[in-house]
């Protein structure tokens, strides 16, 4: 279901007939298309929109338009809306971005506009998109987005913002980077010349030249006050005197002259004008039910023809709006003249919005005629769709005005403010309301034996909503209970959910189903877990969450991987990847962390090249194809090639990175990313180091063991272990192999078989450490069978020359001879490796290395561009990244420093 | 040097600004600026004064840009 497009937004103001031609301004507006942006700012009625819309009909470019109002604050419909401009230019743009918008799991800004600028730069031919009325913009993140867009804007597009104000951009930079083109006020006003021609030739007067001087330099060229002067003026008969008394005026210009106009009118003109003042938008039929009155339509046309400051927003005249100006200035006298009439005439035009389908526009105006019940019932009635399109910011603006007594008496009503407040990350506030709406459920569950009735007080609109109110809450309430970490309460509201929700409502079934098995996992119950969280995926993706089943294959990797089935963990990537590619969007979200997730794979089979390959794809496909996490998975994945290449310190920094990019979710953290740094830390011989991380996190060896500390136990088991290996003192290994039991144990209960293998290498290596090899090869020989039918490599060769020794004395006892034969080649190939810093930090691109391979020959930077097919700016950032990996500050040492790598 | 005026300044807080139009407003305008008194001026400006806090101060200013008015000038004025 998609968000309703107002399409009357998107319609490119025809020019009118008979217009002052302004060929400056033309010129200026021309030049201004090589560069990014075009600034339109001067105060209201400069002609701003005129002039772009008569420059737009001349302009050899395709132009896509979008005039901009209160509710583009919304940042979900001020995105949609500005694909569906740009779809007017290019019909197959931004179907990715529409269905991220709509997708239940927030998605990240940078990411949706990136897609669009990449689709943008596809575009074949040039174009124009032009923002009107900016000025009603004062959310920062439309300010950000369009400062992204800004720095990125691919050569095709030119963008021209007309604004009563400067926006929040970078002005001064663009100004200086040569951006940008500006035409303010003193750009706008009419010359002399050109007031004498609107005067005379547009609104068809005959004014004598020191007439049109003195009206001029009255209005001082201000386009909207020659326009007013020019309609008190038709049809008088001494217009000198008019002239002289306007001059000789101290008044506002718009009062006087709109009083001056008004005064001229008949009655049922004046009343017309005044009563839809209150009204955005004007329509035949909406107006007579505003006004009462009959032939609205004709009404709107003969005002158009008469040059009322009427703007039509379509083809076929079917809705206007009033100049802002005219409009503010009307709806000021019709508070005045008639004060007790708003409220009626607001709630008119909600009544008739809501009879014809607009809710938004029937709300908002039931707002201004503060009639908070009306308000409330159509709020009410409105969720379901403005959940589906995810406009969560609206229905919290809507909800914020109404009085909270009448709020908390609408239990559907209050639950649909929880999922309000939910969505937009204020879980404390969301839990209040949910109250609110539990406390109707509880009195009605009461009093059912007794009365029939609902209980006194309570509002209900939407009786469908009410009847799952139930469940809803519990889903709310689940999903409240895992963003705070509790899981036992997320676990009973799921099981509740579930109780609840109908057999065919997948979206609430499978959502519940998957938080009961990340709460499985993270028990570590991982059988149920898979299983449960599988399910659930599967309803979820009955549901069209398709994003969010790629998403949830990480998850069933993870488990799968803890079990010991790397092979099924593959599968469950490959499954992810799939996914994606099966709905025809390579950069669907999620892509890029099913390659992080299948290298890490590699990597554990000592694939180390592949593994590496799969982290660059999952970069080249950019950070919109990730989720929040994979900036942190992915150098985690990194760091452990860099550890089996022997590179620890390279290892600590990737991970240090991690650390700081860590995002949580609704998985349990079952690999934290400081116990690995211990574990490289330990690998340096930097016990002090990881005592300390011990320390911290108050580890020790008579811990209570769950699997959520798995990992951090068996970490402190290393530390411990090395320890002896330096003090050799026999208490601290017995110590260690008493923790190492009872985790053995503890995994084979849980049947985590990945655990249960390493938990045996390090028994087999205590043992080692105290000479004992006959012992120490029954708990390894136990883990190469586990490990064997899985390929697993690196969980061996990472514990280097010890490990390697009693491989040896193991292949001597004929113990799974193959297989071990295969694990000690690992380790003659490290050994092999000459230079393991030669791989950098941060690995080049594709497209990164064509870079280079040209900033390897004679070309220049402009003609290098033109090699690539990419502007100069580009070029830039390309060259720019490249150095910054290279760790260098110009080309020559970039080609140098990248021969040395053998990169090119 | 300390600047004990400004460590007073506090958005909550209401003080009495003077927001200075050209052109003479039209009474039943008052209402668009309420808490504000009108004054017409002899030279043809609109004086609009009275105690806002910040938050009100911006409504009024976008008000005025809405209106297309020229704003001369602003200032805080001593509240007694």
């Amino acid at each position: 279901m998609n968000m309703p497009i107002l399409a009357t937004k998107l319609y490119i103001p025809v020019p009118r007939t008979k217009a002052v031609i302004r060929p400056r301004l033309m010129d200026r507006l021309n030049e201004g298309l090589d560069r990014k942006l075009t600034l339109i700012s001067a105060s209201a009625g400069f002609g701003k929109t005129t002039l772009v819309s008569e420059w737009v009909a001349g302009c050899d470019r395709p132009v896509a338009w979008l005039s901009l109002d209160a509710g583009d604050n919304d940042f979900t419909r001020f995105l949609t809306h500005l694909v569906a401009a740009l779809q007017t230019i290019a019909e197959n743009i931004g179907g990715s971005v529409v269905s991220a918008l709509q997708s239940p799991q927030p998605q990240p800004i940078d990411s949706m506009l990136t897609i669009l600028l990449n689709e943008i730069s596809a575009i074949p031919n040039k174009f124009v998109l032009v923002l009107d009325d900016y000025h009603v913009v004062d959310a920062k993140m439309i300010d950000d987005a369009l400062i992204f867009f800004l720095e990125h804007l691919p050569p095709q597009m030119h963008l021209v913002i007309a604004t009563r104000e400067n926006p929040q951009l970078p002005l001064g930079r663009l100004r200086a980077r040569g951006h940008l083109t500006e035409l303010r006020a003193a750009d706008l006003r009419f010359t002399p010349g050109e007031t004498a021609a609107f005067l005379n030739q547009v609104m068809g007067l005959s004014l004598a030249v020191e007439d049109i001087a003195v009206l001029e330099t009255r209005t001082e060229g201000w386009i909207a006050g020659l326009q007013l002067a020019a309609l008190s003026i038709q049809g008088r008969e001494d217009i000198p005197a008019f002239i002289r008394a306007f001059a000789g005026h101290n008044r506002y210009i718009l009062d006087y002259l709109v009083e001056e106009v008004l005064q001229r009118q008949p009655d049922h003109v004046r009343s017309f004008l005044l009563q839809t003042s209150i009204l955005d938008r004007l329509h035949g039929p909406l107006c007579d039910a505003v006004t009462g009155q009959k032939e609205g339509n004709a009404r709107l046309e003969a005002l158009e023809r008469g040059n009322f400051f009427l703007v039509p927003l379509d083809d076929r005249r079917r809705w206007y709006r009033y100049h802002h100006l005219f409009a503010e200035v009307l709806s000021a006298h019709l508070r005045a003249d008639q004060p007790d009439q708003v409220a009626a005439l607001h709630r008119r035009a909600s009544m008739w919005h809501d009879q014809h389908g607009s809710p938004a526009d029937a709300i908002r105006h039931a707002l201004a005629a503060e009639d908070f019940k009306r308000a409330a019932d159509l709020v009410e009635l409105a969720l379901p769709a403005m959940q589906r399109n995810r406009q969560e910011a609206s229905v919290l603006g809507w909800l914020k005005a109404l009085p909270d007594k009448v709020v908390c008496c609408r239990p559907v009503l209050s639950a649909g403010y929880a999922w309000a407040l939910l969505s937009c990350d204020k879980t404390e506030a969301a839990l209040d309301r949910l109250r609110d709406a539990e406390r109707w459920l509880e009195t009605t569950a009461d009093s059912r034996e007794r009365l029939e009735a609902p209980s006194a007080g309570m509002v209900v609109v939407d009786e469908a909503a009410f009847h799952g109110l139930p469940g809803t809450i519990a889903l709310y309430r689940a999903a409240h209970a895992q963003a705070l970490g509790d899981i036992p309460a997320a676990m009973k509201y799921a099981r509740r959910v579930l109780d609840l929700v109908p057999e065919d409502d997948h979206l609430r079934r499978g959502s519940a189903t998957a938080l009961l098995g990340l709460a499985s996992w993270t028990n570590g119950d991982l059988e149920s877990a898979y299983r449960t969280f599988a399910d659930g995926m599967a309803n979820v993706q009955a549901a069209g969450g398709i994003s969010d089943v790629i998403g949830g294959s990480i998850a069933l990797a993870e488990i799968s991987i803890a079990q010991g089935r790397l092979r099924q963990a593959m599968r469950d990537y490959e499954r992810g990847l799939q996914l994606a590619i099966e709905q025809g969007d390579p950069l669907l979200r999620g892509t890029a962390d099913m390659y992080v997730g299948m290298s890490e794979l590699c990597r554990e089979r000592d694939d180390l090249h592949t593994a590496a390959q799969h982290l660059l794809k999952s970069k080249d496909q950019g950070e919109q194809a990730g989720f929040p996490q994979n900036r942190y998975r992915w150098r985690v994945a990194m760091a452990r090639i860099r550890e089996a290449q022997g590179d620890l310190d390279g290892a600590l920094n990737l991970l240090h990175e991690a650390e700081l990019l860590y995002v949580s979710n609704f998985f349990p953290n079952v690999r934290p990313i400081a116990a690995l740094k211990t574990r490289v830390r330990v690998a340096q011989g930097r016990l002090g180091e990881a005592f300390g991380w011990a320390r911290e996190h108050g580890l020790s060896v008579r811990d209570d063991l769950s699997y959520l500390r798995e990992f951090e136990h068996i970490t402190l088991a290393r530390v411990l272990l090395a320890r002896y290996k330096s003090d050799r003192a026999h208490l601290s290994v017995l110590e260690v192999l008493g923790l190492l039991e009872r985790l053995l144990q503890a995994a084979e209960e849980g049947a985590r078989t990945g655990s249960a293998i390493e938990i045996l290498i390090l028994q087999a290596l205590a043992q080692q450490m105290q000479g004992a090899i006959p012992a120490a090869l029954v708990p390894l020989e136990r883990g190469l069978t586990l490990a064997e039918p899985e390929g697993y490599v690196r969980i061996f060769a990472d514990e280097g020359q010890p490990m390697e020794a009693l491989l040896k004395s193991a292949l001597k006892q004929g113990i799974a001879r193959n297989y071990v034969r295969r694990l000690l080649a690992a380790f003659s190939k490290i050994e092999g490796k000459t230079s393991v810093n030669q791989v950098l930090s941060e690995p080049l691109s594709e497209r990164e290395r064509d870079v280079l391979r040209l900033l390897r020959s004679d070309l220049s930077g402009p003609d290098i561009a033109r090699e690539l097919g990419v502007s100069v700016n580009t070029l830039r950032t390309h060259t720019k990244n490249i150095y910054d990996k290279l760790e260098v500050n110009n080309r020559r040492s970039a080609v140098r420093r990248a021969e040395k790598l053998d990169l090119l | 040097m300390t600047n004990h005026q400004s460590s007073k300044t506090d958005a909550s807080e209401a003080f009495v600004y003077q927001i200075r139009i050209k052109g003479h407003l039209g009474p039943w305008r008052s209402d668009w600026f309420e808490g504000l008194t009108i004054r017409l001026e002899e030279n043809g400006d609109t004086l609009l004064a009275g105690p806002v806090d910040q938050a009100a101060l911006y409504g009024f200013l976008r008000k005025i840009r809405d209106l297309g008015m020229p704003l001369l000038s602003l200032e805080r004025v001593k509240s007694d």
